[in-house]
């Protein structure tokens, strides 16, 4: 099964094999970023395999580049200290489904976007985070900056935290919007997860 | 209520705008305000949008003129013309915008850009055959745009409550400002009248909406709440478009840092 699995992505894995396969032991934000990349176009890009298949495989790359439970928490912001443990467990994982549902997708309408990494900028009090600045390069010449806020991890390796997209951060707008929902809600947890699950069934 | 939306003067659409906007104030009213101390307050004061009934409600008349002119209209725009067309139309909006952008470029002592600026007029009017071919960028003189809301805010204006008008969309009183201002120092208000103006901003919001369609279709589909998806997005934009797309001054406030590294 294995061998039969190895042998099927074997021929994906041609153009850039070593590269793809170690973005988590990068030492530099920058070439985690530009692994992390290669390895995103090479698994999701694939316009043969099902949307399961896709969603599977970003769901893996996530867990692995991404640090999921503390983007959780952060976009849930000062609720998440209200929450019960049933209610951060409920929530995390719905987070991440509608994480998985929005994004996965996205990856099969890839159609050639190139993408530059440009300046690396660690913190300056926090040695343990850094900015990893990139442009990405449409066929149709428009130009897309996203700026990709990096963690390093008790282990070294590099996790994402954020990515900022022309200016706008996504955790940061997506805790605006959680924020939104939970007052609309009562000023419960209870009230975002519930809401959460019908986009999650319905997506 | 009809009544409230007939123009106040004939031939005023400025007018009855207005008017309807006071009417939905009153009817809508504000926010109700929650008690001090309380998560709920914190939360208001996040959202700075005390207008938040009246402005959801011009967010549902925007989403439906979307649905109805805006999306039609450039998917239209898409399928007519080429890519290369395209370009030269866009080419030739921000042209037209040059002389506004270099007045802002200078108000914000920013000089290099106002080289730029009018290095790209010059190239782009001359070689680029009136601004339809934008040579500047091939020769590495970039774009950028300036307008007067953000000359203020480098001045140290703030930005005042989020507003969401109908037609113009998300914005707040002293870009609204900014925009009153560069209308009336714009050339081409006094050079092709108020028609040129509106048509070159009718040209260029359909240009917009055409190019970042995608875009626009995924925050739409991710989201719990699209208001409060734009109202958040659409003020980091801005204060992106102030800072030149410079990345934050501070080091140490970048960006996201977990709480437990604080």
């Amino acid at each position: 099964m294995a061998a039969a699995a190895a042998a099927l992505m074997l021929p994906l894995r041609f153009p850039k094999p070593a590269r793809a396969q170690d973005f988590m032991s990068a030492t530099d934000p920058g070439e985690f970023i530009d692994q992390l990349g290669q390895a995103a176009i090479l698994h999701l890009t694939d316009k043969s395999i099902s949307s399961e298949e896709r969603r599977r495989r970003f769901r893996d790359l996530m867990h692995k580049a991404f640090n999921v439970p503390g983007i959780g928490r952060f976009v849930l912001g000062r609720y998440w200290n209200q929450a019960t443990e049933d209610e951060r467990q409920e929530y995390m994982r719905l987070f991440e489904e509608l994480v998985v549902r929005t994004y996965a997708d996205r990856f099969s309408e890839y159609s050639g976007e190139k993408f530059t990494i440009g300046k690396v900028q660690r913190d300056a009090e926090r040695q343990n985070y850094a900015t990893v600045f990139t442009t990405i390069y449409r066929p149709n010449g428009q130009m897309v900056r996203v700026d990709w806020r990096v963690r390093q991890e008790q282990d070294q390796s590099w996790r994402v935290v954020d990515m900022v997209v022309e200016g706008v951060s996504m955790s940061v707008t997506q805790r605006s919007e959680f924020a939104s929902v939970i007052e609309s809600k009562g000023g419960t947890v209870k009230g975002l997860i519930e809401t959460l699950r019908q986009k999650v069934q319905g997506a | 209520m009809l009544a409230e939306f007939t123009p106040a003067r004939p031939g005023s659409w400025a007018g009855s705008v207005l008017t309807g906007l006071a009417a939905l104030a009153m009817l809508a009213g504000c926010a109700t305000v929650p008690p001090k101390d309380s998560s709920a307050y914190q939360s208001y004061l996040e959202r700075n949008d005390p207008l938040e009934p009246m402005n959801r409600y011009f967010f549902e008349v925007n989403r439906g003129l979307d649905e109805l002119v805006l999306k039609p209209a450039a998917a239209a725009y898409n399928a007519a013309l080429p890519y290369p067309v395209q370009d030269s139309v866009r080419a030739f909006i921000n042209n037209l915008r040059s002389p506004l952008i270099l007045a802002n470029d200078l108000l914000q002592g920013e000089g290099d850009r106002a080289y730029v600026t009018l290095s790209r007029f010059i190239v782009n009017t001359s070689i680029g055959v009136l601004g339809l071919f934008d040579v500047a960028t091939e020769i590495g003189l970039d774009y950028h745009d300036e307008d007067f809301g953000q000359t203020m805010a480098v001045a140290g204006v703030g930005s005042g409550p989020y507003l969401m008008l109908p037609l113009l969309g998300p914005t707040n009183p002293r870009d609204l400002v900014g925009r009153v201002v560069d209308f009336a120092f714009d050339p081409l208000t006094y050079i092709g009248g108020a028609d040129a103006r509106l048509a070159r901003t009718s040209a260029d919001t359909v240009d917009y909406r055409n190019r970042n369609r995608k875009t626009i279709e995924a925050l739409q589909e991710g989201s719990l709440d699209f208001y409060a998806t734009v109202r958040n997005a659409s003020r980091q934009r801005r204060e992106d478009e102030i800072r030149n797309r410079r990345p934050q001054p501070d080091p140490t406030s970048p960006g996201v840092i977990f709480e437990d590294d604080q």
